[in-house]
């Protein structure tokens, strides 16, 4: 069951470089939620009960419905609806996403040993190379937004692979996880859009030498 | 003990936020300080000095020290800011010295934290508190430096989570505290140790203000009010810096170590290189100041990268860098007042319209290009000694060219600030010069290290850097 959820993640990332409409980034973002929801609860079932119940409420709450949520308003508000067409094809996207995904395989293959859940590893650091492919890829600013959940998450999955032994690490990890998303997504918001009134990361290239 | 503080400083920092008056403010910031005071003489005095508090923090000697470096550097930060700001409106005003409360009790946090965990969370708590801070002007410009900062800080100290993982992972034990890795890592998977210490220093480097993720300090530095600058610029670049050293010091008994020296010693030439071309580049005396932050952190890292007694002057460098840099930042708070802009193409004239401002700027110009009786002099002297020593002349030579370029960009600049006609509109009303004497004061202390380090110190330094 854990391996079925791990490589729905693997095609929620693989996705990623495939679509190119706003709200499918906000679907695959609350998909991955629910993933790591299930995720969390399979791999950390033998915590103490209070701790699992504080980080599967928070991935619950959070992950899978409020930043989920806020991303939607966003798009609402803004009414930006996709990535510009001038920007990196797609065919060129799933390339560089299956690049990442052979280079994070052969690195995994490389460290893995005894001490680190290795498809967690593999994984975390696929979700991390594709959060910064979009990142450089797609100019504009809500892809950037959804390209840092994207390392957010693969940063969390991955402490799960060795946070059966450190439970404080992963509270601590979505606690700030959380509070930063929350407050970059509420600044977007609230306040670049309205001042700045921009949708492209190139109106953003005032402050500089 | 420092939970019973931690408490007292959220208190007086939610107390400015909900503050009516200037003067509530003012009242809140004096108790703060003074309660700093009373922290700095329980440490010292009352026998808590080397001890454990609660489960995640040690008053250990580098965390000691930084933490005297930031008391004194923050109260100067805290006066200068209350002159500063006048003229803000008092919900500006007191949101201003509510995030800059919080932002002294993380980094003091950071500074005394044990655990690698506790250090990365309250450094990601510096950047909420430090976001707000930049955003304070409310302008397009604040808006930009702000978003930017939160996302590549977020973006840097998730990677650097990613490292802690893979350090954790590599220890085996289950345990976060320093001490406990450090036992742990000696037999650790050198991929992994390789690995972890990549992330953590690629993820601390927004902190530290070092390459690769320098230009978010600088955009910080840009955006947030002068003298909250000098704080970013020193007190939470040492928190950057003292992440970093413990780091480096846990894999002192590697046998990676030598490697992790490589990595400092390639990151701090590229960060020299960075500072040094941007030096002559930018047209903003704060972005200037703060590319000389860049400047002075890559040789710290040298220094960690050479080994040997490079350690001791990197630790030395970024002690002494402290009081300078914030000397420097306080200078230009008061210059901002005067010609209500940083443009290093139109500012000039200073020399004869504010003399002690001037002086104080100049000083600090001899003073951070570690010209003697700089005590930066003795922490680079003793860095290039280290260099000869090894051989490692191709390093000699990119540092010593490097440090002229910094030598002309930052004479050329500060001078034309002196002596070039001014082309900017003056506000002579705002010339406050007792803010100008007292920056002075903090060089002051920085040259009077220059001629005489206290026998003190120097155990003090001997002991964080054993490895």
């Amino acid at each position: 069951m854990l391996l079925a959820l791990i490589i729905l993640y693997v095609i929620t990332l693989i996705n990623l470089a495939l679509v190119e409409r706003f709200r499918k980034y906000a679907s695959i973002i609350t998909i991955q939620g629910w993933l790591l929801l299930g995720i969390a609860l399979l791999r950390l079932h033998s915590l103490d009960w209070l701790e699992l119940s504080f980080i599967v409420l928070e991935t619950l709450i959070f992950k899978a419905i409020i930043v989920p949520h806020i991303l939607m308003s966003v798009i609402k508000k803004t009414k930006i609806n996709r990535v510009k067409t001038s920007g990196t094809s797609q065919f060129n996207a799933l390339i560089l996403s299956f690049v990442a995904l052979i280079v994070s395989a052969i690195t995994t293959y490389l460290v893995a040993d005894s001490s680190i859940h290795m498809l967690f590893f593999g994984v975390a650091m696929y979700a991390l190379l594709s959060g910064l492919i979009l990142i450089v890829l797609r100019s504009r600013i809500f892809t950037h937004m959804v390209g840092f959940l994207i390392i957010e998450n693969g940063v969390f999955l991955f402490s799960m692979a060795i946070g059966v032994e450190m439970p404080m690490l992963i509270n601590a990890a979505i606690m700030l996880d959380i509070l930063m998303s929350v407050l970059m997504l509420s600044l977007f918001m609230t306040k670049v859009d309205d001042k700045i009134h921009t949708d492209d990361s190139d109106s953003l290239t005032h402050v500089k030498d | 003990m420092i939970y019973l503080f931690f408490a007292i400083w959220l208190i007086v920092a939610a107390g400015t936020f909900f503050a009516r008056s200037r003067r509530t403010v003012h009242i809140m910031c004096g108790l703060y300080i003074a309660t700093h005071l009373a922290f700095l003489i329980k440490l010292f005095l009352g026998g808590d000095y080397l001890s454990t508090s609660g489960e995640f923090f040690t008053f250990d000697e580098a965390g000691a020290l930084f933490y005297v470096l930031l008391a004194i550097v923050s109260t100067y930060v805290i006066i200068h800011s209350v002159e500063y700001l006048k003229d803000d409106k008092i919900e500006n005003y007191r949101t201003y010295f509510a995030l800059l409360l919080l932002l002294i009790t993380a980094i003091t946090g950071v500074y005394f934290a044990n655990n690698i965990a506790v250090t990365w969370i309250l450094l990601e708590t510096t950047t909420l508190c430090g976001a707000g801070i930049l955003y304070h002007r409310h302008s397009k410009d604040t808006l930009e430096a702000t978003w930017k900062y939160l996302f590549v800080c977020s973006t840097g100290i998730a990677i650097a989570y990613l490292g802690i993982l893979l350090l954790c992972a590599a220890a085996s034990n289950g345990s976060l505290r320093y001490d406990d890795i450090a036992t742990m890592l000696a037999n650790g998977d050198p991929l992994y140790l390789k690995a972890a210490f990549l992330l953590i220093l690629t993820g601390y480097s927004c902190k530290m203000e070092i390459f690769p993720l320098y230009t978010i300090g600088i955009d910080a530095n840009f955006a947030a009010p002068a003298p909250a600058a000098g704080l970013i610029s020193t007190g939470l670049v040492n928190a950057g810096f003292l992440a970093i050293f413990r780091v480096y010091k846990l894999f002192a008994h590697t046998a990676v170590f030598e490697w992790v020296q490589n990595v400092m010693l390639i990151i701090g030439i590229l960060s020299l290189c960075v500072g040094a071309l941007f030096l002559r580049r930018t047209n903003n005396y704060k972005r200037f100041l703060s590319y000389s932050t860049v400047e002075n952190m890559g040789i710290a890292a040298i220094g960690l990268g050479i080994g040997g007694i490079g350690i001791w002057a990197a630790l030395f460098h970024v002690v002494c860098h402290t009081f300078i840099k914030s000397s420097m930042f306080l200078q230009i708070a008061v210059i901002r007042q005067i010609y209500n802009g940083y443009r290093i193409n139109r500012l000039g004239d200073y020399i004869n319209i504010n003399k002690v401002g001037a002086i104080g700027i100049i000083v600090g110009m001899v003073t951070v290009l570690a010209f003697p009786p700089s005590p930066l002099f003795i922490s680079e002297l003793m860095i290039l000694t280290e260099i000869f020593t090894g051989g490692d002349w191709w390093l000699a030579i990119a540092m010593t060219l490097l440090l002229c370029i910094v030598i002309y960009s930052i004479c050329y600049r500060l001078i034309k600030l002196c002596y070039q006609p001014n082309q900017d509109e003056l506000h002579t009303s705002n010339i406050n010069r007792r803010l100008s004497y007292s920056a002075i004061s903090l060089l002051i202390l920085a040259i009077i290290l220059g001629f005489w380090q206290p026998a003190p110190l120097k155990a003090l330094i001997d002991t964080i850097v054993t490895l």
